[in-house]
């Protein structure tokens, strides 16, 4: 396999693992913000074997592309913010599943099974992994930031 | 003064139109009760026209000029209709049959398409008929100007009128049986408006519907008659003839070259020249030669024509079966019963039937049928109007008799017969236009009564309508020296002289009596209401008011000219040889020159002109004298000097339900009601069963699945971005593993 070969083969995997994992993210979470992170990747996923096919045909047309692409982007990346803040203002809430008016009108709403209720108190036993080295120095600042995530 | 003919042509249909056209579209507003002027004024114009034209077509006969076609236009050419094929066949066949000839198409046409032209044409039944049309709707619309005086609808009525007259003139001079068909309903919706002229009144509403309707049936059968003269001549012109060479042996010239004018002859073995067209030319037509000698005269299809133009005749001219609209018609304006259900509109089918000799003379079968049909009409019709109440309807009914004695004549086929009937058309026109004025004048003094049994003596009350009105009714009954003795004695004359011939002779013989009796009956009739309303006690219904006085001038001056006429047009005419002659001028009429034919040796090519006595049928009119007279002499007895005579002598009759048959109309309402109207109905409700549940439901289901297969889509619109999103990407994903399989 000729050095060139080689080097499209791995950057096209990689421009397919970004899509795919942009792909995931965007079906997957339901945070408005996370999920337009996702669309960006799966963007740059594209943009990655554009340019690598524009590499490998030696021809710069690919990368024109690409400018145009992000260029594109950032003119997206500007509405959709603004489009995503505005949802934010209606409802005081990034769940895309709080936005389902749109359905037919006698489809059910989706309701998500409600959360158990969480106590305040202390769990007797923080999970944690098997300490493989040192255990790094506890923070009580950290901590409670922590707990909140 | 022939050049002058074209002109002439066009102005009498185009002044009533136009007068039409002005009083539609000022009536309203602006001429309001002076719309009769642009009417009388058109009409007194055609009328003048009318009179020039027979003076003209006159003037051109003495040079041999019998008919004179004006083509303004072409309306319409489908090309190809006529097929080529079938022309050239009966080329080819020309050589082995001598008939054949007869169903070429496209005569005088290079082309075979189906052409329809705009085509006056005058000959002398034409100019006779435009006469009669223009001076009797000159009188009536004088008339008119009294009786509707004051009526809401007074501008709107003149112009019905105007147009009626336009129609009606145009009926009588196209050449050419699409117009004949288009005027033909052209009157048809004349008639319609005017006998609901009073709309708001529901029975002149139901009346209209009822004439328009029986109407159709006639008309269907005239279409299906048009239709199958063009499957079979290839041609719709009465002028269109085509000149062809056919070869030189005897049996073909014998039976195809004919001309009227035995000077055009020259040496009958040459080759001659053929004339399909249908009523061609001056010369005789070839329809015109057959006769019951000739194979093709006997075909069938000249018979089923024939039949299928007089079931239009009977729509129109009211006859048996189709005779029951004419007498409710008499719910329109009486001046509107007068013009067209008594003189003009009705007689459009005796016009058809006597355009259309040369067919009928053809077949003799459709002649016996229009005969019969004729005398069974004017027998029926004289019986119900033996007991009619309304004034109106006996005079109605009368009309249908007459008319019924017009098909008697014509369908004789005789140049005597068919003469008769058009002598009668015109007398009738003068006597029953005078009667039905005369007894709209009764109507208007008795405010709007026109039961006889409501009113009676009025004769020191209306002395002019009471004249008038008798001499109608003694042309009516055929007392000499009135105009309906003439003509009617012509009728019985030449039904008698029919009776004489070997062939169906019996039917003839049959419908003389028939015709006889109806003589009897007329008389009887007319008298019984002339006596009820004129003579006897004076007696006024108290509807009438202040209105029982005689008519104003407008409305008695046209009654004075036609008692004029109805006394005199007879005996003027059967004097100056205008009608009866073989010379006459009615006879120079291309398609009545035909009958003169009709004696000629069977192949022999000379034609010898017929001669027939057309001075007055001795006996028969002596017999239908008496018997005119004997109907006189009852009615009077029995309702002027002694009526109590009439009710025992009517009380077997009513014992036996003859009486209730009459005045029932021979119930002929009810049967069609049961037979027909009920069925339909039933049919309808059927249908519209079928209609609600199985199409409807059809088109429903159409509509339907479209709904259920979006009611099982309907969950994928979930409102859930990211489902909406899945469903893309895997979409993508079956798209791009199809691409790549």
């Amino acid at each position: 396999m000729p050095p060139e070969l080689a080097a499209l083969h791995s950057f096209l995997a990689i421009g397919a693992v970004l899509f795919g994992v942009g792909l995931i993210g965007f079906l997957s979470r339901r945070n408005m913000i996370v999920m337009f992170l996702s669309v960006e990747m799966m963007l740059q996923g594209v943009s990655l074997s554009l340019v690598a096919w524009g590499r490998y045909h030696n021809d710069l047309g690919g990368q024109m592309l690409v400018v145009f692409i992000i260029a594109v982007a950032a003119c997206e990346a500007a509405i959709a913010l603004a489009l995503v803040l505005m949802l934010f203002e209606r409802k005081n809430h990034l769940d895309i599943a709080m936005w389902q008016e749109l359905r037919e009108s006698n489809q059910p709403l989706f309701e998500e099974e409600p959360l158990p209720p969480q106590s305040d108190e202390e769990p007797a036993h923080w999970p944690h992994l098997t300490p493989a080295g040192v255990l790094p120095e506890s923070v009580a600042e950290k901590e409670s930031f922590r707990r909140k995530v | 003064m022939e050049s002058y003919i074209p002109k002439l042509l066009i102005a009498i249909p185009a002044l009533p139109l136009a007068a039409a056209a002005i009083v539609a579209v000022l009536g309203k507003r602006i001429l309001r009760e002076q719309s009769h002027w642009p009417v009388a004024l058109a009409l007194a114009g055609s009328c003048l026209a009318s009179v020039v034209l027979i003076f003209a077509v006159q003037q051109a006969q003495k040079d041999h000029r019998h008919e004179h076609v004006v083509r303004l236009w072409t309306w319409a050419v489908v090309q190809g209709a006529g097929s080529g094929e079938q022309g050239a066949e009966s080329g080819e066949r020309g050589g082995s049959t001598p008939y054949s000839v007869l169903s070429t198409t496209n005569s005088g046409l290079s082309s075979p398409a189906f052409r329809m032209d705009i085509v006056l044409r005058a000959d002398s039944l034409t100019a006779i008929m435009l006469g009669m049309v223009t001076f009797v709707s000159t009188l009536v619309v004088i008339y008119a100007n009294g009786y509707m005086h004051g009526d809401p609808g007074y501008w709107r009525f003149f112009a019905y009128v105007a147009l009626f007259v336009f129609s009606m003139t145009m009926l009588v001079s196209v050449s050419n049986f699409v117009l004949l068909y288009v005027f033909w309903e052209a009157v048809g919706l004349c008639s319609y408006l005017l006998i609901g002229f009073w709309f708001e009144k529901p029975a002149a509403a139901a009346a209209g519907l009822k004439a328009f309707l029986v109407n159709r049936i006639g008309d269907f059968g005239f279409a299906l008659g048009v239709f199958l003269l063009w499957t079979t001549f290839g041609t719709l012109d009465f002028h269109d003839s085509k000149v062809e060479t056919i070869p030189a042996t005897p049996g073909h010239v014998a039976t195809t070259i004919v001309r009227v004018d035995p000077q055009e002859i020259e040496d009958p073995n040459v080759p001659g020249t053929v004339e399909p067209g249908i009523f061609g030319g001056h010369h005789v037509p070839v329809v015109g030669r057959l006769t019951k000698d000739h194979p093709f005269g006997e075909g069938a299809v000249v018979t089923a024509i024939c039949l299928l133009l007089f079931v239009g005749a009977c729509g129109k001219s009211a006859q048996f079966p189709l005779h029951v609209w004419l007498p409710d018609a008499m719910e329109g304006p009486t001046p509107v019963s007068a013009l067209i259900h008594a003189a003009t509109m009705v007689t459009a089918g005796i016009y058809l039937v006597a355009r259309c000799t040369p067919l009928y003379a053809a077949s003799p079968d459709a002649q016996a049928v229009v005969s019969t049909i004729g005398g069974f009409t004017a027998l029926l019709a004289a019986l119900i109007a033996l007991t009619q109440t309304d004034l109106k309807r006996i005079l109605a009914y009368s009309t249908v008799s007459q008319l019924g004695y017009m098909f008697l004549a014509l369908g004789t086929g005789s140049q005597l017969g068919v003469t008769a009937g058009m002598f009668h058309l015109f007398t009738h026109a003068f006597f029953k236009a005078l009667l039905f004025l005369g007894a709209g004048s009764v109507m208007h003094a008795m405010g709007g009564v026109i039961d006889i049994r409501q009113f009676g003596g009025l004769r020191r009350k209306l002395p002019i309508t009471h004249w008038t009105f008798l001499f109608g009714c003694l042309a009516l009954s055929g007392i000499f020296p009135f105009a309906g003795f003439w003509s009617k004695d012509a009728i019985l004359a030449a039904v008698a002289e029919k009776a004489g011939e070997a062939q169906s002779g019996w039917i003839y013989e049959y419908l003389y009596y028939a015709g006889t009796i109806t003589a009897f009956l007329t008389a009887f009739y007319t008298f019984r209401a002339y006596f009820l309303t004129f003579q006897g006690d004076e007696r006024i219904p108290k509807e009438a008011g202040h209105h029982a006085h005689e008519s104003p001038a407008a409305m008695t001056g046209p009654l004075v000219i036609l008692a004029i006429g109805a006394l005199g047009v007879g005996a003027y005419f059967q004097w100056m040889g205008d009608f009866l002659k073989p010379d006459g001028f009615l006879m120079q009429t291309p398609v009545l020159k035909a009958l003169q034919i009709q004696a000629e040796p069977a192949g022999y090519h000379v034609p010898v002109v017929a001669t027939y006595p057309w001075s007055p049928h001795l006996t028969v009119a002596l017999i239908s004298t008496a018997v005119a007279l004997a109907g006189i002499a009852v009615a009077w007895l029995f309702y002027v000097a002694r009526p109590d005579l009439a009710e025992s002598a009517t009380k077997p009759a009513k014992l036996l339900g003859l009486y209730a048959l009459s005045h029932g109309k021979f119930f002929i309402d009810e049967i069609y009601a049961a037979l027909i109207v009920r069925p339909l109905e039933a049919l309808a409700a059927l249908l519209a069963l079928v209609d609600r549940y199985v199409i409807d439901g059809t088109v429903n289901a159409c509509g339907a699945f479209p709904r259920a297969l979006g009611a099982m889509l309907r969950p994928l619109q979930g409102g859930l971005v990211q489902f909406y999103a899945l469903v893309m990407a895997l979409g993508v994903l079956a798209l791009v593993g199809a691409l790549l399989w």
